[in-house]
């Protein structure tokens, strides 16, 4: 107590948070077992119809859309951000290493909405993307990324590179140079070097970039909604659909209930892949 | 003082030479690394590179490697110019401080690493990690992984790394530097029996002098980005060939003397009101004037105080070291105003008492004033 005698008073913000979160998420739990009555923002009485309400098609297809956003969204936000990560760890030049960091981490600075609006003006159908390609003669008429997949990951991709970016920098920037040049000096060339030493220690950190890229990409809200424009329906986009247009707060409860195990799970499974690489003995 | 005359064992082999540099230096971003050196290492020869950190001898190992381009100058291994040559295709086998061993392959996919980019066949693989394994003594351990061995272990494995592949030449930068004392000593005896059996060029960087002195067929003592000396390690300790030298290799005593006349190598010195004849090994002796008289601690002989010849001075300290004792002597005109000696550890001396010390009238040298 004598050798710590602040802890209590930083510690209280954190006590008033938590018991907030959690306070909002037993709430969450109540209502997703609550029956909605049709007309009434009160729920009614005790019920488990919400969660066999979830077993409609609309509502596997959110799942499955959320599901597949994530996985295309981890998989480009790798393949760009492997290399501009790699690129800002091992560039010589301080100033090229300044402007990777600037550039991949910009997204981060733009609220939502803001980033959200651009994207929507780059990728219209007279926006720039299809203008360009337009003049360039590379198309012949625009293509639709608005209200796509396509153009939700493109944005997505956007909004996660930041991220995917900083996690694995981190992991290249702990790979001993020793280990490559050892590796170059036993006659591997650069590409062998890369594919046998660099690339599988840098696992753990892949694994933990695409985890957190697709927690986010889960939880995004305003991208899904907006570009998607109510044609690629997510879980979120689900849950405010059916709480602030149906007004059908339980079976919203019940859809963020779902939506969030499900990304534990995922989550989960993520973390297991990790342990089983750090056993390898990357750093 | 620079010289490329190979060791005697080269010269009876028809004088083959492993590793040829040509003038060649390396700057960082306008800081001399390396200035130009010119230097042969013979097949077969273990040379050290010798100095301390940030003399050069890390930029030469990794120019010989391959891992820094040369600003000037040209590099040959085995007559082949290897200059522009990456290091992938150089031929050469290493080991690192740390020892650099793959986290995430067993000991025996480190060691088949270097033949797997050969596309050598999978039987011959396994044929050799076993053999290069045996040779290092480490059979038993082929499956484990490198972090469930110990730092020698570790070491040895890295060592059957780089010999598997038949390098041309081996490189060692500070191989021995994170083992403990005891494990140092036995790794080095079992480096040097193994580098002789095979008869392997050897480059080994170090800035341990006593290693370098135990180990090395010659020894390139460096500093300020160029090499002092070269020579084999008698050469450099008894005949050192400039102040840096001396006191970097072994323990020196170093006094201020004057320097009154010389002819070929004997010298007249004073020290004081002591006047010294001695015969130098030096050919280049400075003019006369204030000089530095460099002498070996076990050259130097305690006599009493007053005896003719003899360099005043007074006990300080006597440290017990079990087969010797080292006595500290406060001496006015010793360079750093102490001299050492090494006596009988059954020598009594109480501090304070007045001694001389008496030279060697052959053996010392004559470094200028710096």
């Amino acid at each position: 107590m004598s050798k710590r005698p602040f802890l209590g008073w930083f510690a209280s913000p954190s006590i008033l948070i938590a018991f907030g979160l959690t306070a909002s998420f037993l709430a969450i739990i109540q209502y997703s077992l609550r029956a909605h009555v049709p007309g009434s923002l009160d729920p009614g009485g005790f019920t488990f119809d919400n969660f066999t309400t979830l077993w409609h098609l609309a509502y596997g297809r959110a799942f499955m859309n959320s599901l597949l956003l994530c996985i295309w969204t981890a998989v480009f936000a790798l393949l760009i951000g492997y290399p501009l990560a790699y690129a800002m760890i091992r560039a010589r030049s301080g100033l090229l290493r300044s402007a990777i960091l600037l550039i991949s981490l910009t997204p981060l600075f733009m609220g939502e909405i803001v980033r959200t609006y651009s994207w929507m003006i780059v990728l219209g159908n007279r926006g720039f993307l299809n203008s360009v390609l337009l003049k360039l003669g590379l198309i012949d008429s625009p293509i639709g990324f608005m209200f796509t997949m396509t153009g939700v990951v493109i944005a997505l991709v956007h909004f996660t590179l930041p991220i995917v970016v900083v996690m694995l920098a981190a992991a290249l920037s702990h790979i001993d140079r020793n280990l490559e040049r050892a590796a170059t000096s036993l006659g591997a060339g650069r590409v062998r070097v890369f594919f046998t030493v660099t690339l599988p220690l840098s696992m753990p950190g892949v694994v933990a970039a695409t985890s957190t890229a697709f927690a986010w990409t889960f939880s995004a809200f305003a991208t899904p909604q907006m570009i998607g424009g109510g044609q690629v329906s997510t879980i979120s986009t689900m849950v405010y659909q059916v709480g602030f247009a149906s007004f059908n707060f339980p079976l919203a409860a019940s859809l963020s209930l779902t939506g969030l195990l499900f990304a534990i799970a995922v989550l989960a499974l993520f973390n297991t892949g990790i342990r089983r690489l750090e056993k390898y003995g990357a750093h | 003082m620079l010289s490329d005359t190979l060791p005697k064992a080269a010269s009876k082999t028809g004088e083959q030479i492993a590793v040829q540099i040509d003038g060649v230096g390396k700057s960082f971003a306008g800081t001399v690394a390396l200035k130009p050196i010119w230097l042969k290492i013979a097949r077969g020869e273990f040379l050290t590179l010798l100095g301390p950190s940030g003399c050069g001898k890390t930029t030469l190992l990794n120019l010989i490697a391959g891992f820094l381009e040369a600003d000037a100058g040209e590099l040959f291994i085995h007559r082949d110019l290897v200059t522009r040559v990456p290091p992938h295709l150089r031929e050469i086998g290493i080991v690192f401080q740390n020892y650099a061993l793959f986290p995430h392959m067993s000991v025996a996919q480190n060691v088949a690493y270097g033949l797997r980019t050969r596309r050598v066949s999978k039987v011959e693989i396994t044929e050799r990690v076993r053999e290069a394994l045996a040779l290092v003594k480490l059979e038993d351990f082929a499956d484990r992984r490198p972090r469930q061995l110990s730092g020698g272990q570790q070491q040895r494995v890295a060592l059957a790394r780089a010999l598997v592949i038949r390098p041309r030449v081996l490189l060692l930068d500070e191989p021995f530097s994170a083992l403990d004392r005891n494990l140092r000593g036995a790794m080095q005896v079992e480096l040097r029996e193994i580098q002789s059996s095979l008869g392997l060029t050897t480059v080994f960087v170090t800035h341990d002098q006593s290693e370098a002195l135990s180990m090395s067929d010659r020894i390139a003592v460096m500093s300020r980005a160029q090499i002092q000396q070269i020579g084999t390690p008698d050469e450099i300790y008894d005949r050192p060939q400039s102040r840096f030298v001396s006191t970097f290799v072994g323990d020196a005593n170093l006094f201020s003397a004057t320097l009154i006349s010389s002819s070929g190598k004997d010298v007249r010195l004073k020290l004081g009101e002591v006047g010294l004849d001695l015969t130098t090994y030096q050919s280049d002796l400075p003019a006369p004037g204030p000089v530095t008289l460099f002498v070996r601690p076990e050259h130097c002989r305690l006599t009493e105080a007053g005896s003719p010849g003899a360099v005043p001075a007074t006990v300080a300290l006597a440290v017990y070291q079990g087969s010797y004792t080292e006595l500290y002597l406060d001496c006015p005109f010793a360079d750093t105003g102490r001299a050492m000696l090494r006596v009988p550890a059954s020598t009594v001396m109480a501090p304070g008492t007045a001694v001389g010390i008496a030279l060697p009238q052959q053996g010392p040298a004559i470094f200028p004033k710096e």
